[in-house]
C-alpha cells in the first residue's frame, strides 16, 4: 500500500529532475555570479550606513559609470594615472583647482545627455552630511563645483593634496539630476529600485532576497556590452553559495573564504580561480588604554616594549601558511595588498622567542613561580583575545596565536563573541587585544582612520604625533609622498600598537565558459561588460 | 430560544473572550520585546560593516533612524506604530519592515505550508497505519525510520542533501526558490514546476525531521482510542473495522495531533531559520536571523510581533478545531 501511494511522489520528483537539469543551461551571452548581500541600494550617495556595502557599490558601478577609473598600478596620488570613464580629459588649474571635461557621447538610460549640472547636483548630495555622512567627510576638502557649460565642471578645493583627483572620481559617480528633485530631497524609492544609470546596464527585474537581472545597456558610452545578461543571485549561507556554484547554477562568485573551499573549487573541473590583491587586512589590535579605566595607560599593552614581545613571540608566517595556505602574506605595517605603498616595504619581522623573553624580562616578565606563565610582583601575564564568532578565519588564527603565546609564557582567554556584541566592545575600547579585520580603500590616507591620534576609527587610542606629521607630510606631497608612507609604516612597526597578521588575496572562482575575464582589485565585476561568455 | 442560537451566541462571546486574551498577550510580548531588545548587548550602528562607521557618521545615522531619542519616546513610538501595523523602517535595509516582510511571507508560507501540509497529512497516516498494525515488523520499522530522522540534526540533513542531490547528482536545485534563468514570460506550469523543484530538498529536510513527532502523537493517541469501550462495542456491532477505525476512532484520536499544529504554526517564521540559510530559502526566517545579526531593532520587532501573532493565532484555532470536532467542548464554550 505503501509502495503505492509513494509511486506517484517519486514520478513528480523525477519530473522536476528532469526539468530541473534542462533549465540550468545559460543562453549565449549570460553570465550569473552569486553574491551574499543583497543590494538594496545601489545608488550613489544612497550608500551611507548600513547601506555602505560592497555589494551595493558593485552594483553601481555596473548602473552608473565614474568620471573615470582607478589606472592598473592603482596610483591615487597621480590624476594622469587614471583611464577615462564619463570624464573624456581632465587639467589641473591650479593646485586647488581642476577641470574635467565630459564625454559628450554619454547618455542616461532615458536618452538624455549626461551633462555638468549632473556632477554639481551630485556632488551637492554628496557634500551635505546630512544626506551622505561618509562622503561628506571624504570629500571634506571640497570647496566648490561648479559648471561651465554643459560639459565641463570645476572642481575648487581647500587645500593642496594630490589624491584631488582621486577623491572627486574615486567616491561616488553622477546621478541624473533630471530625473531627481532638489538635491536635499531624498532618493525616491521607485528610482532606489529602477535607476536610471548611464553605466553598461540597467536593472530589467529584481526579485528581493533572490535575485537581480541586469540588462544590457545597447548606448552604453564605450560600446555594447559583449554579456547581454547579467543575474546576480544571492544566499546568506557561504555553504549555499558554494552549492550553487559546484552545480553549475552559477558562473562566478565573490571571494572564497576557507582552504577547504579553495580545493573544492581546485577539483571542479568547470572552474578556474583567480587571485587578485584583497583590500583585506587582519591584525591583533593592542589596547592603550586600561579597560576599567580609560584615563589610565594599559597595564600590560601601554608599554611598547612588551608589544613587540608579544609580536616576536608569534610565528605569523606559520599562522598564514595554516590559514590561508599560499594565498596570504604578513603585511609590513597595516597595509593589505591593495594598497600600492606596500611595494618597497621591508619584510615583516619573523618570530624570534629568545629576543622575545629577553625583552618581557627587561620589563620585569619572569616566570617566577614556574607555572609556565610569566608574572610580574605576583600578576600573571594574561591577556583576552577577543574576535567576532562569524569570522572563521579569526578564530582559527586566534587559536594558533594563543598557543604560540602560551609557549612565550603569555595567557591567552579567547572571547568568541557575537558580531554586534564584539563591535560594540571594540567600538567603547572594552578590550585587550582584539582581532580586528579592516576593509581599506585602494588610498594609504585611508590608514589616518586608524593609526592617527584623532583617527575617527582609532578604538585602541594609539597615538604618536610623529605618525600623524609622517602622515600629514605623505599626503599632502605631490610627488605621492612615498619615502613619508615608508616612514610612518617602519614607525609605526617599532611602536607595536598592533600585530599585522594577514594581508590575504581575494580568490574568484570562475566559470571556464566564461572568457576575457578581468577582474578588478577595487571592484571586482567592474569590466564585466567586455568578458565574451559562450 | 433556538439551540442554535444559544450555540451561535456562546461561540460569539467564546470568541470575544479568546480575542481580548489574545490581544492583552501579544501587547505583553510587545512591550517585553522592545525592553528585551534595547537590554540586549550590541547596537546596530556599530555593528560589522564593511568598512566601519566614524563617530561623526554614527551620530548623524543614529538622528536618522531615531536612535537618539529617550528611551520613552522610541517606546512610545514604537507602540503607537505597532498599533497601526507600522513597524517603521529597516536599519538594514532602508525599507519599510512592513514590505520586507510582505516580500519574504510567500515563501516561509510556501515551505512552512509544504511542511505542515506533508507533515500533518503523511505524518497522521502512517501514525494511525502504525497503531492499527501494532508491534508488526512495519510499526518498528517505521517507527526506527522516523526517530533516525527526527534525531538528524535539519541544518546537518540539508547540507547533506544540497551536496548530494544538488551539487553531486544535480537531480534538484542546491538553493534558492526560483531560477532565474526561466523566461518570464514562460506559463504557470513551468514556473509551479521551477518552484516545486526549488522547493523540494528545504521542504523534505524539514519534514524528515519533524515527521517522527507527529506520526508518534498520532500512534499514541490511536492505540489509546482503540481501547475505548466505544470500539468494542462498535466491533461487537458488526461495523466494518475500516469504517470501525476511520470512523470511530481516527476522528477522536486527532486531537493531541491538533494542539500540535497549533505550536507548529509559529514555527513557520521561526523554526525555519537553518533550512533557510542552507538552501538559500528567501523566506522570514532568514530574514529574523539577519535583523538578529545586525540588532536591526525595527525589523526584529516586525518579525517577532508576526511570530507572536502566529502563536495566538495558533492557539485559538487549535481550541476552534477542537469545537468543531467535539460537541463537549462547545457545550462548555
Amino acid at each position: 500500500m505503501i509502495a503505492r501511494r509513494v509511486a506517484p511522489v517519486c514520478a513528480v520528483v523525477c519530473a522536476l529532475a528532469i526539468g530541473h537539469a534542462s533549465a540550468q543551461a545559460r543562453p549565449p551571452g549570460t553570465v550569473v555570479i552569486v553574491t551574499g548581500q543583497y543590494p538594496g541600494s545601489p545608488v550613489p550617495t544612497a550608500m551611507e550606513g548600513p547601506q555602505s556595502t560592497t555589494a551595493n557599490q558593485e552594483l553601481s558601478d555596473q548602473l552608473f559609470l565614474r568620471l573615470a577609473n582607478l589606472g592598473p598600478d592603482r596610483r591615487t596620488a597621480d590624476e594622469r594615472s587614471f583611464q577615462p570613464a564619463l570624464a573624456r580629459k581632465w587639467e589641473r588649474l591650479d593646485s586647488l583647482t581642476l577641470a574635467i571635461e565630459l564625454d559628450p557621447r554619454a547618455r542616461w538610460q532615458d536618452g538624455r545627455p549626461v551633462v555638468a549640472n549632473d556632477v554639481v547636483f551630485t556632488f551637492a548630495r554628496a557634500r551635505n552630511p546630512k544626506i551622505a555622512p561618509k562622503l561628506a567627510n571624504l570629500l571634506r576638502h571640497l570647496a566648490e563645483v561648479t559648471a561651465d557649460g554643459d560639459r565641463r565642471v570645476i572642481f575648487r578645493f581647500s587645500r593642496a593634496y594630490p589624491e584631488q583627483f582621486y577623491d572627486i572620481v574615486f567616491h561616488t559617480s553622477p546621478l541624473p539630476s533630471h530625473r531627481l528633485g532638489a538635491p536635499t530631497d531624498e532618493i525616491p524609492r521607485d528610482f532606489i529600485a529602477n535607476p536610471v544609470g548611464n553605466g553598461p546596464y540597467r536593472i530589467t527585474r529584481a526579485v528581493p532576497g533572490q535575485f537581480i537581472e541586469l540588462t544590457a545597456n545597447p548606448d552604453f558610452l564605450f560600446g555594447a556590452p559583449t554579456v547581454s545578461r547579467v543575474l546576480f543571485r544571492f544566499a546568506t549561507d557561504a555553504e549555499a553559495r558554494m552549492n550553487l556554484l559546484l552545480s553549475d547554477e552559477a558562473d562566478a562568485m565573490e571571494t572564497i573564504l576557507g582552504l577547504a573551499n579553495i580545493r573544492r573549487v581546485a577539483t571542479a573541473s568547470h572552474l578556474r580561480a583567480i587571485t587578485l590583491p584583497s583590500s583585506t587586512m587582519g591584525y591583533l589590535l593592542f589596547n592603550q588604554r586600561d579597560r576599567a579605566d580609560p584615563s589610565r595607560p594599559h597595564p600590560i599593552l601601554g608599554d611598547p616594549v612588551v608589544r613587540r614581545a608579544i609580536r616576536l613571540s608569534l610565528d605569523r608566517q606559520a599562522i598564514v601558511r595554516a590559514t590561508f595556505d599560499r594565498f596570504a602574506d604578513v603585511p609590513y605595517g597595516p597595509v593589505s595588498q591593495l594598497l600600492w605603498i606596500r611595494a618597497g616595504s621591508p619584510k615583516a619581522e619573523r618570530q624570534n622567542l629568545a629576543e622575545a623573553r629577553r625583552l618581557f624580562a627587561s620589563r620585569g616578565w619572569t616566570d617566577s613561580d614556574s607555572d609556565g606563565v610569566l608574572d610580574r610582583d605576583g600578576v600573571p601575564l594574561a591577556l583576552a583575545l577577543s574576535y567576532p564568532l562569524t569570522s572563521e578565519v579569526r578564530r582559527q588564527a586566534s587559536l594558533l596565536v594563543q598557543e604560540q603565546l602560551r609557549r612565550a609564557g603569555v595567557r591567552i582567554e579567547l572571547a568568541r563573541l557575537e558580531g554586534a556584541v564584539w563591535n560594540e566592545r571594540r567600538s567603547r575600547g572594552d578590550f585587550d587585544i582584539d582581532f580586528s579585520s579592516a576593509l581599506q580603500d585602494p588610498t594609504p590616507s585611508g590608514l589616518t582612520q586608524g593609526w592617527s591620534c584623532g583617527g575617527g576609527t582609532n578604538v585602541a587610542k594609539y597615538c604618536n604625533p610623529a605618525v600623524d606629521s609622517l602622515f600629514e607630510r605623505a599626503i599632502s606631497d605631490p610627488a605621492g609622498g612615498a619615502p613619508a608612507w615608508q616612514a610612518a609604516l617602519r614607525q609605526i612597526e617599532a611602536d607595536a600598537p598592533a600585530v599585522f597578521m594577514y594581508a590575504p588575496l581575494n580568490i574568484y572562482p570562475v566559470s571556464r565558459r566564461l572568457r576575457d575575464v578581468r577582474l578588478r582589485p577595487e571592484s571586482a565585476w567592474l569590466q564585466l561588460w567586455s568578458w565574451h561568455a559562450g | 430560544m433556538a439551540p442554535a442560537l444559544v450555540l451561535a451566541r456562546g461561540v460569539s462571546s467564546w470568541l470575544v473572550r479568546r480575542a481580548a486574551q489574545a490581544g492583552a498577550t501579544l501587547a505583553v510580548v510587545l512591550v517585553l520585546l522592545f525592553v528585551l531588545m534595547r537590554i540586549a548587548p550590541g547596537d546596530p550602528l556599530t555593528r560589522i560593516t564593511d568598512r566601519p562607521l566614524s563617530p561623526t557618521e554614527i551620530a548623524v545615522l543614529r538622528a536618522r533612524y531615531s536612535l537618539d531619542q529617550p528611551l520613552s519616546r522610541q517606546f512610545a513610538s514604537y507602540l503607537g506604530g505597532a498599533l497601526r501595523g507600522d513597524f517603521g523602517t529597516s536599519i538594514e535595509y532602508g525599507r519599510p519592515v512592513a514590505a520586507l516582510i510582505a516580500e519574504r511571507l510567500p515563501a516561509t508560507l510556501l515551505l512552512g505550508g509544504a511542511v505542515l501540509l506533508v507533515n500533518f497529512t503523511l505524518g497522521v497516516w502512517l501514525g494511525a497505519l502504525q497503531a492499527t498494525r501494532r508491534d508488526t515488523l512495519l510499526d518498528r520499522s517505521l517507527t526506527a525510520l522516523s526517530l533516525t530522522g527526527h534525531a538528524m540534526p535539519s541544518f546537518w540533513l540539508g547540507l547533506v542533501l544540497a551536496w548530494l542531490v544538488g551539487v553531486r547528482w544535480r537531480l534538484l536545485p542546491a538553493a534558492g526558490m526560483e531560477n532565474p534563468l526561466l523566461d518570464p514570460s514562460a506559463g504557470m506550469p513551468a514556473r509551479a514546476a521551477d518552484v516545486m523543484a526549488h522547493l523540494a530538498l528545504p521542504a523534505l529536510t524539514l519534514c524528515v525531521v519533524s515527521l517522527a513527532t507527529t506520526m508518534r502523537y498520532q500512534r499514541r493517541a490511536m492505540i489509546e482510542v482503540l481501547r475505548f469501550p466505544y470500539i468494542a462495542t462498535a466491533r461487537a456491532k458488526g461495523v466494518p473495522e475500516r469504517q470501525v477505525r476511520r470512523h470511530h476512532a481516527w476522528r477522536n484520536a486527532l486531537f493531541p495531533v491538533l494542539t500540535l499544529f497549533g505550536l507548529w504554526l509559529p514555527i513557520l517564521v521561526t523554526g525555519t531559520v537553518f533550512v533557510e540559510s542552507v538552501f538559500a530559502w528567501p523566506g522570514l526566517g532568514s530574514l529574523a536571523a539577519e535583523a538578529v545579526g545586525a540588532r536591526d531593532y525595527p525589523l526584529l520587532m516586525g518579525t517577532a510581533a508576526l511570530s507572536a501573532t502566529l502563536v495566538v493565532v495558533g492557539g485559538i484555532l487549535t481550541d476552534l478545531a477542537y469545537a468543531v470536532l467535539d460537541p463537549r467542548v462547545r457545550v462548555a464554550a
